[in-house]
């Protein structure tokens, strides 16, 4: 089967009449949306023309039975999360697409100057908001949006995080609208998630079609990790040498705990839990074999709320008790800082413009959608009476949750919308309907290829006076039929991301 | 080396070797006494009972008849039996999953695929015609598994604390089967004139520690007590030797305490004491009470975890 991808000389032309009986010959474009791999014109753009033959080569049984072949490797691999049933726990692979989205050099260009524009206008935000406030005052950011937000954290007030990084790591999510320009739908610069499935998604398309690499030359995506670990040892605290780095996860039935052991194998970290942490004299140590060892960097993936029982929530057994307070002295590293979660709020979102603007003088490289605020009288109005061609969210909500899409709901459900809106009008934006790009993605049911759509979340790293945004990224796809949201906890999947080299 | 993920691969390596111990076990009585020289060994009854003793899971009353597919099922494939081999790959692969950034992602597959197999296999087809299929199968994915420990890990702290739990729990194995094939020895005695000495259940006990060829190269001569005794036990170059698991379980303490002296308070001044005595011993010494010898071996590799466990994984 791989010596079908391998040897057969596909490089040749193929007739058009030949892809029409293959696996691209049930293909149904709907002129109305933008797809990534075909022009108004129904032709394939020049980037996968060559992508499109060697697959168009093949019958559905031999993709068929590639994809199965793909999905037991992540299975054996232990790529998976846990469903629980009433008897036994299931184990379910994340759904995983063969045919690739590639992105030229140009496009890329610009969503990585964007990605780290948007992350170092956000990291000065946070370093302005937690000190002297001056966008505030300066009555750039409404004062009320910040204090009523509920990721504020008061506790980090006056704190100069070590290398006056704030979010060490932000997972920036972008979608291609129709009029074929990027936009930015949502900074995450909480615990962002995802980048392991980045590269095993590579790794799953390399081994399944290793063919199709010699035609194509794409950036490599596995040196995320040394990356990460470079700049997390860059914002190490004062007075340190050589700093002791570890990622802390809640622990092994948490949803991403692959890719939390995931990234500390490859950074050759320890992977902790709080429990295997103590705190003494402000000092951090981690529990070994061979009795206490110092901690310097923690890459947290704990949420604020549970980082520190006796800082935030007194019944987190999750954190470490007494961890903030040598935060505070500056003794250890926490990446991301606590309280970035204020700046990722989707009312803040709509202000990015003008931030961008204020701390760095710049125009914005990637556009934001347009947002109105139903905290602002006139903009509420606006919203209520378009409401079937709004997408409402509320403003705190992570993971596709709480969102409502005007032209999907019943009259009844607009009122309701309506009535929630009214009560709690600070606590949504509305956004026009944007309409994400699609590509074709092998469907199981129907064993062929439709068009879904995608988004794509990049990666960017800042650490002190360096950045990185890795090259490829996570193009999440929407697999149920017009569903616009992609996040995996509402049955997205995902597909490998070709960067292209100059 | 964190101390909590330091006791989650000392029992993984447990884990994966008392499970494979067990299903070797199982298939071995199995299948030599469908031909056994003397009616008792043949005897379905008291093949299941063997395999129940060694588990650890006896039945007391004599009189009961067990039902074979009940008790292979108990064994293979009962989740709620905490002794099964079902049990135990779980937690093999359980402890495997809080280690998963320690340990390379090829050991981490095997055992993964390993934990598969076990859960995914028949229970019907196991309890009819599987046990040959379901057993060897079992056998050959840990010795993958001792493979890709061996071959893929760095030969470090890491290492050093699965292959303890590997050897202590090969002892312990071990000296369990001594137990119930000496248990069974005295049992099938008088039948057919079959002494105790000179019992087809030696050859068995052989063949579960996966030794009887090589014993047999080495006395050249039919297994009888002693001769198989002073082989599973003293032995230093029987890989499945009491002894060579002491070795193996010294050897890899001091990876972790390089230094020359110890402490006699240390999991190391231990494993030595107890090495120790076995190199000085013979068997004839150990034959004449054979039960206190197998309480004493007993007792001191629990001995042994207990200070494992005191020393590494508790701060």
């Amino acid at each position: 089967m791989f010596i079908a991808f391998y040897h057969v000389p596909f490089i040749k032309t193929i007739s058009m009449a030949n892809i029409e009986n293959q696996i691209f010959s049930s293909y149904q474009r709907n002129p109305d949306l933008y797809d990534e791999i075909y022009d108004k014109e129904g032709k394939v753009k020049e980037i996968y023309q060559k992508l499109f033959e060697i697959y168009g080569e093949h019958t559905i049984s031999d993709y068929v039975n590639l994809n199965s072949k793909a999905k037991s490797s992540f299975f054996n691999q232990g790529i998976t999360f846990q469903v629980y049933g009433d008897s036994n726990v299931q184990e379910k692979i994340f759904p995983f697409d063969l045919f690739p989205r590639i992105i030229d050099h140009k496009e890329w260009d610009i969503i990585e100057r964007g990605s780290i524009q948007r992350s170092k206008a956000l990291n000065l935000f946070l370093w302005d908001i937690y000190h002297d406030k001056k966008i505030l005052k300066d009555k750039i950011v409404p004062i009320d949006l910040i204090t009523s937000s509920a990721n504020y954290l008061d506790q980090m007030n006056g704190i100069n995080p070590p290398g006056g990084i704030y979010n060490h790591i932000s997972g920036i999510d972008i979608i291609k609208h129709n009029d074929g320009k990027y936009y930015v739908l949502e900074d995450n610069i909480r615990c962002p998630s995802g980048v392991s499935y980045v590269i095993c998604n590579r790794t799953a398309l390399k081994k399944a079609l290793f063919g199709v690499f010699n035609h194509y030359q794409t950036y490599s995506v596995t040196n995320y990790a040394e990356n990460l670990l470079e700049l997390l040892e860059s914002v190490k605290p004062k007075g340190v040498d050589v700093p002791n780095v570890v990622v802390i996860t809640p622990g092994m039935y948490n949803s991403a705990f692959y890719e939390h052991s995931y990234l500390a194998k490859t950074m050759g970290v320890e992977l902790v839990e709080g429990r295997d942490l103590f705190v003494e004299n402000d000092f951090v140590y981690m529990k070994t074999i061979k009795g206490p060892e110092k901690v310097d960097v923690i890459y947290r993936r704990i949420d604020d709320q549970f980082i520190d029982p006796l800082e935030f929530r007194p019944d987190s057994a999750l954190g470490v008790p007494g961890l903030f307070a040598a935060y505070k002295k500056g003794n250890v590293t926490l990446a991301n800082a606590p309280g970035t979660g204020v700046a990722d709020d989707k009312a803040v979102y709509t202000y990015m413009p003008q931030i961008i603007k204020y701390y760095l003088d710049e125009e914005p490289i990637l556009n934001n959608v347009h947002t109105y605020h139903c905290s602002r009288p006139d903009e509420l109005k606006y919203v209520l009476e378009h409401i079937h061609e709004l997408v409402i969210k509320p403003v705190d909500e992570a993971g596709g949750y709480g969102i409502s899409i005007g032209n999907k709901l019943t009259k009844a459900e607009i009122e309701k919308v309506k009535a929630e809106i009214k009560e709690n009008p600070r606590k949504y934006v509305a956004q026009p309907i944007m309409s994400l790009s699609v590509h074709p993605t092998y469907i199981d049911e129907t064993e062929s290829f439709e068009q879904r759509h995608v988004d794509l979340r990049t990666y960017t790293v800042l650490g002190k006076d360096k950045e990185f945004v890795l090259k490829g990224g996570l193009t999440r796809v929407a697999l149920k039929r017009g569903n616009l949201i992609v996040n995996s906890s509402q049955g997205g999947g995902s597909k490998d991301t070709w960067v292209l080299k100059k | 080396m964190l101390a909590r993920v330091a006791n989650n691969l000392f029992w993984m390596g447990r884990y994966i070797e008392r499970s494979e111990h067990v299903a070797r076990y199982l298939n071995v009585n199995y299948f030599s006494s469908l031909d056994a020289p003397n009616i008792k060994s043949q005897d379905r009854q008291f093949v299941l009972r063997s395999m129940l003793f060694m588990l650890g899971d006896p039945e007391e009353d004599e009189s009961k008849f067990l039902k074979e597919q009940d008790v292979l099922y108990s064994i293979g494939l009962d989740p709620n039996n905490p002794f099964s081999i079902i049990s135990t790959v779980k937690l093999a692969r359980e402890n495997a999953n809080s280690a998963r950034d320690l340990i390379s992602t090829e050991l981490y597959e095997a055992i993964n695929k390993f934990y598969h197999f076990v859960l995914s296999y028949p229970k019907e087809v196991f309890v009819k015609n599987g046990l040959h299929d379901f057993t060897s199968n079992i056998a050959e994915m840990t010795a993958i598994l001792r493979g890709k420990i061996r071959g893929t890990l760095l030969h470090d702290s890491v290492y050093a604390i699965i292959m303890m739990g590997i050897n202590i729990e090969r002892a312990t194995q071990i000296t369990r089967m001594i137990n119930s094939k000496y248990n069974d020895a005295l049992l099938s005695q008088g039948s057919h004139g079959d002494k105790f000495s000179k019992s087809f259940e030696w050859t068995t006990l052989l063949k579960c520690a996966e030794s009887y060829d090589m014993m047999r190269r080495f006395y050249k001569k039919t297994p009888t007590s002693i001769s198989t005794l002073e082989f599973l036990i003293l032995n230093p170059n029987c890989p499945r030797s009491v002894m060579n698991s002491l070795n193996q379980v010294n050897e890899h303490v001091r990876m972790l305490n390089p230094e020359k002296r110890y402490n006699n308070d240390s999991t190391a001044f231990l494993i030595g004491r107890v090495r120790a005595e076995y190199e000085f011993k013979y068997v004839e010494e150990i034959e004449k009470d054979i039960k206190s010898f197998i309480e004493d071996i007993l007792d001191s590799l629990v001995k042994i975890s207990n200070k494992v466990d005191e020393e590494f994984f508790n701060y």
